[in-house]
């Protein structure tokens, strides 16, 4: 019988930083993954990871006023004070453990400017910040010989009364199928990119933590809350770092202005996110774009600082858009990048289903509220998986590991993947549909939204469910059959955009991300608070909380 | 057409047979020679030295560039291993305009300094280059018609590719299979003929090296060749001196003919075994010249 | 464009012939990826096509494969740039590590070579509190291998593991290097002891097959030979690697040139009778060929001009 005090489901950064933690407190870890822990999709992130040191003259709370700030007054303050107060110490570890930070000539840790702060409080590795902790957590993992359970595909939580004791899984090298008991689960398993067409995504971000726990009857919480990067490369969608703003980009429309003058003209380019992505969207939609497109220009930076600060996007825009960026400006479009919203969760990681925990972008603290500050995200995972992880292996020290019957949770899942692999092959495809619905959503849920386009959407969704249970797979085999493993994919994304439909139709206000054309005002007064979505027996709930307010009350918001 | 040769160490001394061989074939092509060893250049560390000591090869090779310069020759190589090290070495100087300054310090006292403008070329090229492949099948008094012949590169004169201008000058990446071509071969293509012939590690790894010459000697014999051919001498070195161990140890009877590229180029040209040195071979070249029609 | 892929396929569930190559025609835009065109097969012409792929932008190192013989990410290689005037184009799985299906490896081997170099930061006494002091230029040099997105190009394509399974490999071994030059690190010595021993360091052809394929600038080699160096300086300089590149530079430096005669003896010891005998047959075969090198070993005319440079950069470097 596999069986972990602490099992942990993904292994990105939170997911390594979770695992870490539990193992630092002595507990049985083990860490499943649908793809080898390098492989994660916390590669992506490149400008950095923010901390306010108090050394270096920075100050926690100016942190966490940006933070809360940039979230629109959405984001819990408590959680808030959390990471900021925390995020020192994390960083400083993360260090220790051999991460290669970027110095200053003094050869202390140095920092970059990014978007939505007052200072510079960016620590990074290049521009590969994300690749460069990831593979130090994976460092972290080899030594302390976690057990991974790699290329590892979790079919769904085990609950038992009411608690959540496993998982069911198929490895995905033999196609067997098997069952992990475990006292706490932790979910890691970053967001739901994929559901839009085009995103910064990686193929492999489709929900699957959210959707699970949300099946298992959690809440999800501010689903709507959908950021688009303002920089992404037109065409292939790939992601151009933060960074290269903060280290002194321009964003140029077609006659050559800087066109964030108009917008922010304190912050300019450094504005929030949300801020800067509404700015190109309105660029482009007002005719001063260039085939869909603005333009992000790098060249006055100069080549030695592209070259040692800038290397991945120089690499980016030569293999991607076959442009020289110390030479020519990089066509760019707000892209669809990362969610705000998740299961929703508290300070430890728990959720409302005991031994069911969350932690990173899948999950909802919440932190980041309507728009999360570039280079919040990493901290996000460190801090929050590190205490994910302390808080599951002390609670799993007290438990002892529940009986269940087995046997028919394997003969249970094995049915369902045969039922689904002996489907005759005239259905559709996985691919077909998994288009058509990140085309539609996109449509109706891009950096711009409408009632009319929501409710549109709300209703195609039953036609994608529809095609969704008529698909087959052509892959009958069990080995390594990624045809089988998309398909199920594609089932957790349909439920994560039901709930990201229903709670973007259900805030009837303009906060954020969530930029609505038909109430393009904040409303302090009705929505300041929290909107949650739950599966029931009788269709999904949808509910409110209170958002938690500390220190900072709601004001206007100017960059 | 003039070169400045560098002939290299084991031309003259491993592969004692390399040198008279390409003297003879570029008489033949009508170059004019001035040899690079007779004014003093050195070896180019073969990128052993560069293990011990980078800085000191980039300025031995810098020294025989300046030499070709102050002769105003093009420098001609006729083994793949100093073609590669000097193209890394001459990349390096020229890349870097302070490198290259601190290089030339040490060539002061000669009263040498290396401007950047020397583009070592191997044979191989020159053939396909200068001479043109055209041109090259008029100078073939003796086709090598049914001669089944497998190219064999040697590491350094195909990677690095950068270093070695490939993007400039794509035609270098198969040259020595048109070469063939142009002498009337047949060519045996085989996936191992970019690989390490093993020389590098014989005395490090002595067993893997022989393995390394067992696997390619075989394969093309398995592909029916009648010899392989390189313009590298240590890769001649290894897959012909080597090739008794390999056949012993890995249990099989091979007797791959392997020809220098000045050898091919000689017998097409009318060149008996003897001017070309092809008794000197450890593994027989009988067949070879059998095959051709010339008394061994 | 009109391509054509031609696929080497492997089906473990087929009961024989289960390995074999099948062709897809397929027209795609002139911008497009081998991994487009791997992902638009799977996607629309045959769902049982099995390749491992995330990011789409050279950074989660999923897609190594070999793409016309050569190992390449899938996604960062543009199709424009690799088929041949007929459109055509061969992809097939990464070579030394077995295959699980189709495209997939078992990259078990990869990662048993990675954990075999210890690779965690061993720093000796206790942390300090803050981070620990380190110059910029230190850490911008291990970026340049931290930046190893350990897709396995480099293994796939190795000269030596192609033939030796025991060889750690470029992989591993650059991200040795990543530790040895990391200033916060104190067990330098103890990895260099074992990196010079067989199977590490000094096995490495020098092939630069691994500096050619790899997708992110790491050249492993160059970290291998800047390790040789390293466990040079450390005083390991008695294996047969460090005596040869010894030798060979002491040759060079004296006489301009290359003593190929003395480079065995110096290399395996003046009295390594065993080593010596075994070079033996060989030596006598070359012999009889009049292959040998020339007893006597001429120095290149003005030769105490080479000296002279050689005494000067000892000095100064």
């Amino acid at each position: 019988m596999l069986e972990h005090d602490v099992l942990i489901v993904g292994a990105g950064l939170a997911g390594m930083r979770a695992a870490v933690a539990a193992h630092e407190r002595g507990a049985n870890v083990a860490v499943i993954s649908k793809v080898h822990p390098v492989r994660s999709h916390s590669n992506a992130a490149q400008g950095g990871i923010n901390a306010a040191l108090t050394d270096r003259g920075d100050d926690w709370t100016d942190h966490a006023f940006d933070t809360v700030k940039g979230s629109d007054y959405l984001a819990d303050q408590d959680a808030i004070e959390v990471m900021c107060s925390e995020a020192g110490d994390d960083i400083i570890s993360l260090e220790h453990m051999g991460v290669i930070f970027n110095r200053d000539e003094k050869g202390h840790l140095g920092t970059r400017a990014f978007g939505g702060q007052q200072k510079a409080r960016t620590f990074f590795v290049a521009d590969f910040t994300g690749q460069a902790i990831l593979h130090v957590l994976y460092e972290q993992l080899m030594e302390s010989k976690v057990k991974v359970y790699e290329e590892w595909f979790v079919l769904s939580l085990i609950i038992e009364d009411g608690e959540c004791c496993g998982v069911t899984a198929i490895e995905m090298a033999t196609g067997r199928v098997y069952v992990i008991r475990a006292k706490t689960v932790i979910m890691c398993t970053g967001g739901v990119g994929r559901l839009f067409e085009p995103s910064t995504n990686g193929l492999i971000v489709t929900g699957d933590g959210m959707a699970l726990a949300y099946r298992a009857g959690a809440p999800l919480m501010d689903m709507e809350m959908i950021q688009y990067h303002p920089t992404t490369l037109k065409g292939s969608g790939v992601l151009i770092t933060e960074g290269a703003r903060g280290e002194g980009a321009y964003l140029l429309n077609k006659s050559g202005d800087r066109f964030m003058e108009k917008y922010a003209p304190n912050m300019m380019e450094l504005a929030s996110r949300d801020v800067v992505s509404r700015a190109g969207q309105t660029e482009i939609n007002e005719g001063r774009g260039i085939d869909g497109c603005v333009l992000l220009d790098c060249r006055h930076l100069g080549e030695k600082l592209i070259k040692e600060r800038l290397t991945e996007i120089l690499s980016i825009g030569r293999d991607f858009a076959g442009i020289d960026i110390i030479k020519e400006p990089i066509p760019i479009r707000p892209g669809m990048h990362y969610i705000m919203g998740g299961i929703k969760s508290d300070i430890d990681g728990k959720t409302s289903i005991p031994g069911l925990y969350a932690t990173g972008e899948c999950a909802c603290v919440s932190v980041h509220g309507g728009n999360r500050l570039g280079a919040n995200s990493l901290l996000d995972t460190v801090v929050f998986g590190r205490r994910a992880g302390h808080h599951a292996a002390e609670v799993s020290k007290q438990m002892e590991y529940k009986k269940f019957d087995v046997t028919s949770q394997i003969k249970k899942a094995e049915m369902d993947l045969q039922k689904l692999l002996d489907r005759d092959n005239v259905g559709e495809r996985w691919a077909n549909v998994r288009t058509d619905l990140g085309v539609e959503i996109d449509k109706h849920f891009g950096v711009f939204r409408t009632e009319s386009g929501m409710q549109s959407l709300k209703e195609s969704l039953t036609g994608f469910k529809a095609r969704y249970d008529n698909c087959s797979v052509q892959d009958k085999g069990r080995i390594f059959n990624t045809d089988l493993i998309f398909t199920l994919e594609l089932g957790y994304m349909l439920d994560c955009a039901e709930a990201i439909t229903l709670s973007g139709i259900e805030r009837k206000e303009s906060r954020g991300a969530h930029s609505r054309i038909d109430y393009p005002q904040r409303d302090d007064d009705n929505w300041l608070k929290h909107v949650l979505v739950t599966k029931t027996a009788e269709g999904p709930l949808l509910t409110h909380l209170p958002v938690t307010i500390t220190s900072w009350e709601p004001q206007e918001r100017k960059y | 057409m003039k070169y400045a040769l560098f002939a290299g160490c084991v031309s003259r001394g491993g592969c004692p047979e390399l040198y008279p061989a390409t003297l003879k074939v570029c008489q033949k092509l009508g170059f004019f020679l001035d040899e690079l060893h007779e004014r003093g250049a050195t070896c180019t560390g073969a990128g052993v030295l560069q293990e011990k000591n980078q800085f000191l090869g980039d300025v031995f090779n810098a020294r025989t560039f300046a030499i070709a310069e102050s002769i105003g020759l093009k420098i001609m190589t006729i083994c793949s291993t100093c073609q590669g090290v000097m193209s890394q070495a001459n990349k390096r100087l020229k890349e870097n305009p302070e490198y290259l300054a601190k290089v030339n310090g040490y060539l002061a006292d000669e009263g040498l300094e290396y401007k950047g403008t020397a583009q070592p070329r191997h044979l191989l090229w020159i053939l396909i280059e200068d001479v043109g492949i055209e041109k090259l099948k008029t100078y073939v008094t003796q086709p090598l018609t049914n001669l089944r012949v497998a190219p064999f590169y040697g590491c350094y004169i195909i990677r690095p590719s950068d270093a070695l201008e490939f993007k400039l000058h794509p035609e270098r990446e198969d040259s020595l299979e048109r070469v063939m071509e142009a002498l009337g071969a047949d060519v045996v293509d085989f996936p191992g003929k970019t690989r390490c012939c093993g020389f590098p590690i014989l005395t490090i790894n002595e067993k893997n090296s022989v393995s390394m010459v067992a696997k390619h000697t075989s394969e093309v014999k398995d592909l029916g060749a009648d010899a392989m051919v390189t313009p590298c001498p240590l890769c001649h070195l290894n897959l012909d001196g080597y090739q008794p161990k390999a056949m012993q140890q890995s249990q099989q009877n091979i007797n791959m003919p392997i020809l220098h590229l000045p050898q091919l180029l000689g017998l097409a040209m009318g060149f008996d075994a003897k001017e070309l040195g092809l008794s000197r071979h450890i593994i027989s070249a009988k067949k070879v010249l059998s095959k051709v029609g010339i008394p061994a | 464009m009109q391509v054509n892929i031609s696929i080497k396929r492997h089906n473990p569930s087929a009961p024989d012939n289960n390995t074999y190559w099948e062709d897809f025609d397929l027209s795609m835009h002139d911008t497009a990826s081998v991994l487009d065109a791997l992902i638009k097969i799977r996607e629309d012409v045959d769902g049982s096509l099995s390749v491992r792929c995330s990011c789409r932008s050279a950074i989660c190192g999923s897609c190594a494969m070999r793409v016309n013989g050569h190992a390449k990410l899938a996604c960062n290689t543009k199709l424009s740039d690799v088929i041949d005037a007929d459109g055509r184009v061969t992809v097939e799985p990464a070579g030394v590590m077995p295959v699980i299906k189709d495209l997939v490896v078992d990259q078990t081997l990869f990662w048993d070579k990675v954990k075999q170099i210890s690779p965690w930061l061993q720093p000796d006494g206790p942390e300090p509190e803050g981070e620990y002091i380190a110059p910029n230029s230190a850490m911008m040099d291990l970026a340049g291998v931290m930046n190893c997105i350990m897709c396995g190009a480099c293994v796939s394509d190795c000269t030596v593991l192609e033939i030796d399974k025991d060889f750690i490999g470029p992989a591993a071994l650059a991200k040795a290097y990543r530790f040895v030059n990391d200033p916060r690190d104190d067990q330098t010595k103890s990895r260099l002891i074992e990196l010079n021993e067989k199977t590490g360091i000094w096995d490495c052809t020098r092939c630069f097959e691994c500096v050619e394929v790899c997708p992110k600038g790491v050249a492993p080699m160059e970290r291998i030979m800047s390790l040789r160096e390293s466990a040079m300086e450390q005083g390991l300089d008695q294996t047969v690697g460090a005596r040869h590149a010894d030798a060979f530079t002491d040759s060079v430096a004296h006489s301009g040139w290359l003593n190929e005669l003395l480079l065995p003896l110096k290399t395996f010891g003046m009295f390594n009778l065993g080593a010596m005998m075994g070079l033996a047959p060989i030596g006598l075969r070359a012999l009889l060929r009049g292959k040998m090198p020339s007893i006597f070993h001429r120095s290149v005319p003005n030769v105490h001009r080479i000296r002279r440079i050689v005494k000067k950069i000892e000095e100064n470097e």
